[in-house]
């Protein structure tokens, strides 16, 4: 077998075929997903049946994994998972896969929020690389996950716009993407305080610029909240026009992968008090990013 | 002389020529002005020099002025024009440039989220009529969204959920999404702030047809829970302002604007209000009545 990407979205988006990932890989396979990975940003692999084991298997292939805060803030006896890498992306009640999440559930209104464009982690100070999602069950109707390519959103600035934005940071928390949606998040875990981040960020292998954009974006360092906040509105509208957007409509035993640190991505509605929607998703560290380019002296604040 | 209309998109927006609406109308031409805005939505007149005075009059040909809500959460000595005039500019009462942290200036930013004027009024606004006096050499056009197309592209299941939903209104809503505390309004007007219900689908018996009743003042949908209407009422907006929905108008002085709140909503674009005027002044007519029945909320 040899593996082929085609291009879906040219630049943006390709379909991965020839390769079988619930097997382990070799070397060279992995070089050449991540060669595609840097190349386009998103990758499908069509008809991968994978167990979640496996799936946690195919994606150390790509670095560490990292732990989900809903799962960390989550107690033991509510997560659907033993191993706290999978992240449950699902619309079950606890203990369940039958009985839906009721319309006031707190895990509902919490990813409810995931319909607003964000980059996984980037209320962390080191955010998502890669993350990672497997269908397994879906809804007959909506609930695709869309992408936005912010390599392409960068380039399409105007002088002035990216003069501006070069070297601006940014403060992203949980509790802000929450918020814009009149959730309350609660808790006083660590992983809530905001964290900055650079607002535009190198690739650390394609050497491209990207706008890392996010709706935990709550403010930029050194301007006024309400004008931050109207300003990152433009900025996150003129990123997610059509131009930049690849709309992914879930087939069982898809695997997306993605890169966030160049790619936003957003869940579009489904009737999720009737029908089921499951999927699984691994999230690898994110390596070479944002934090890194922040000065020390605004990092420590 | 016979008013022309030029359109300006295929379904939003048309220019009007050969008119000087600084002098008095004859009933023909109000009548004109009311169906080119039955049909367009948005009407464009350029070359209008008008001063307060002329502006308000010819306003009042469309019905009865509505005090600004700016004006009206003012002190007197904040303010640089009469209570009907809504000022839309980055000026002070000395006709200075606002400073970058103006309380006044900060609540003006809500003009960057689509809106439809006074929807936070039980009696919300009809016609706005926005007049260029200065404008910034770069920015601060004012967009326009035609809500009758965007009601007629939704497919049916969305119609019939929409059919009879109810949503509340506050100009705290609006503010809250940039942050702007509804405390910073002041305690003298905390109660213009109470949210009020509007109809999210109008129907108007003179044009036979609908609109979505969309606005950035709206926080809630009765009977659903808060997150869940605000990302359907996100996502409703997303699909109203699309571009083929949409009018931007990139303003000449003496530019006067009409729309219909009825069936638009709108936003101003960002201009470096720090360095650049601009000044716009806006009168208001109110609407007809309530769109929905008011519930007496506790104090």
């Amino acid at each position: 077998m040899t593996i082929n990407i085609r291009p879906v979205q040219p630049g943006f988006v390709g379909e991965v075929t020839g390769i079988d990932i619930c097997q382990p890989l070799s070397a060279a396979d992995v070089a050449a997903i991540e060669r595609g990975m840097d190349e386009f940003a998103v990758l499908t692999f069509p008809k991968q049946p994978l167990t979640d084991d496996q799936q946690v298997v195919f994606s150390a292939n790509f670095g560490e994994l990292e732990i989900p805060l809903a799962a960390q803030m989550a107690a033991p006896e509510t997560r659907r998972f033993q191993k706290l890498e999978l992240g449950d992306i699902s619309n079950f009640a606890v203990g369940s896969t039958e009985v839906l999440r009721a319309r006031d559930d707190k895990k509902r209104m919490y990813a409810l929020a995931n319909r607003l464009w964000h980059s996984d982690a980037s209320f962390r100070a080191v955010g998502a690389g890669y993350t990672l999602l497997h269908s397994r069950i879906n809804p007959s109707k909506g609930g695709n996950t869309e992408f936005a390519d912010m390599r392409a959103a960068y380039d399409a600035l105007d002088s002035a716009t990216k003069a501006l934005v070069d070297d601006m940071i940014v403060e992203h928390s949980i509790v802000y993407s929450r918020e814009q949606i009149g959730f309350t998040v609660e808790g006083d875990s660590a992983d809530l305080k905001p964290v900055k981040h650079r607002l535009v960020v190198t690739h650390p292998v394609t050497g491209r610029k990207s706008l890392y954009l996010s709706s935990h974006i709550g403010s930029i360092v050194g301007w006024l909240i309400p004008e931050a906040r109207a300003f990152l509105r433009d900025l996150t509208e003129h990123a997610t026009q059509r131009q930049f957007v690849y709309s992914h409509p879930w087939e069982v035993n898809d695997l997306v992968m993605w890169d966030n640190r160049t790619v936003m991505h957003r869940a579009t509605r489904f009737d999720d008090l009737k029908e089921k929607r499951d999927l699984r998703r691994t999230s690898i560290k994110g390596v070479g990013l944002a934090v890194d380019h922040v000065p020390v002296a605004q990092a420590a604040e | 002389m016979t008013l022309s209309f030029a359109p300006l998109t295929p379904t939003i927006a048309a220019e009007v020529s050969s008119i000087d609406l600084t002098r008095p109308l004859t009933p023909e031409q109000v009548r004109a002005i009311d169906d080119g805005m039955d049909r367009y939505g948005v009407l464009v007149f350029h070359d209008q020099r008008f001063d307060d005075e002329t502006q308000l009059a010819f306003s009042r040909n469309f019905g009865e002025l509505e005090v600004s809500s700016g004006a009206e959460m003012s002190k007197p000595e904040e303010m640089r024009l009469k209570m009907e005039m809504a000022d839309i500019s980055n000026l002070d009462p000395n006709n200075r440039l606002r400073a970058a942290d103006d309380r006044k200036r900060l609540g003006a930013l809500g003009n960057r989220l689509w809106h439809s004027d006074a929807s936070f009024r039980a009696v919300p606004a009809k016609y706005s009529l926005l007049s260029a006096r200065i404008v910034p050499p770069k920015g601060g056009n004012t967009e326009f969204a035609d809500m009758r197309a965007a009601y007629d592209a939704l497919d049916d299941a969305t119609k019939a959920q929409v059919e009879n939903l109810v949503t509340e209104h506050s100009n705290a809503f609006s503010r809250e999404i940039i942050g702007f505390e509804r405390q910073d309004y002041g305690p003298e007007n905390q109660d213009k702030l109470r949210p009020v219900r509007h109809r999210l689908v109008r129907y108007d018996p003179h044009t036979g047809r609908k609109s979505l009743y969309l606005s950035a003042h709206i926080g809630g949908i009765i009977g659903w829970p808060i997150p869940e209407a605000r990302a359907f009422i996100r996502d409703l907006m997303e699909h109203a302002t699309q571009p083929e929905f949409v009018y931007a108008h990139a303003w000449k002085p003496w530019d006067l604007v009409i729309w219909d709140n009825r069936t638009t909503m709108h936003r101003a674009r960002r201009y470096n209000d720090l360095t650049d005027v601009r000044d716009m002044r806006r009168s208001t007519i109110r609407g007809d009545g309530v769109t929905v029945e008011q519930v007496q909320q506790a104090a």
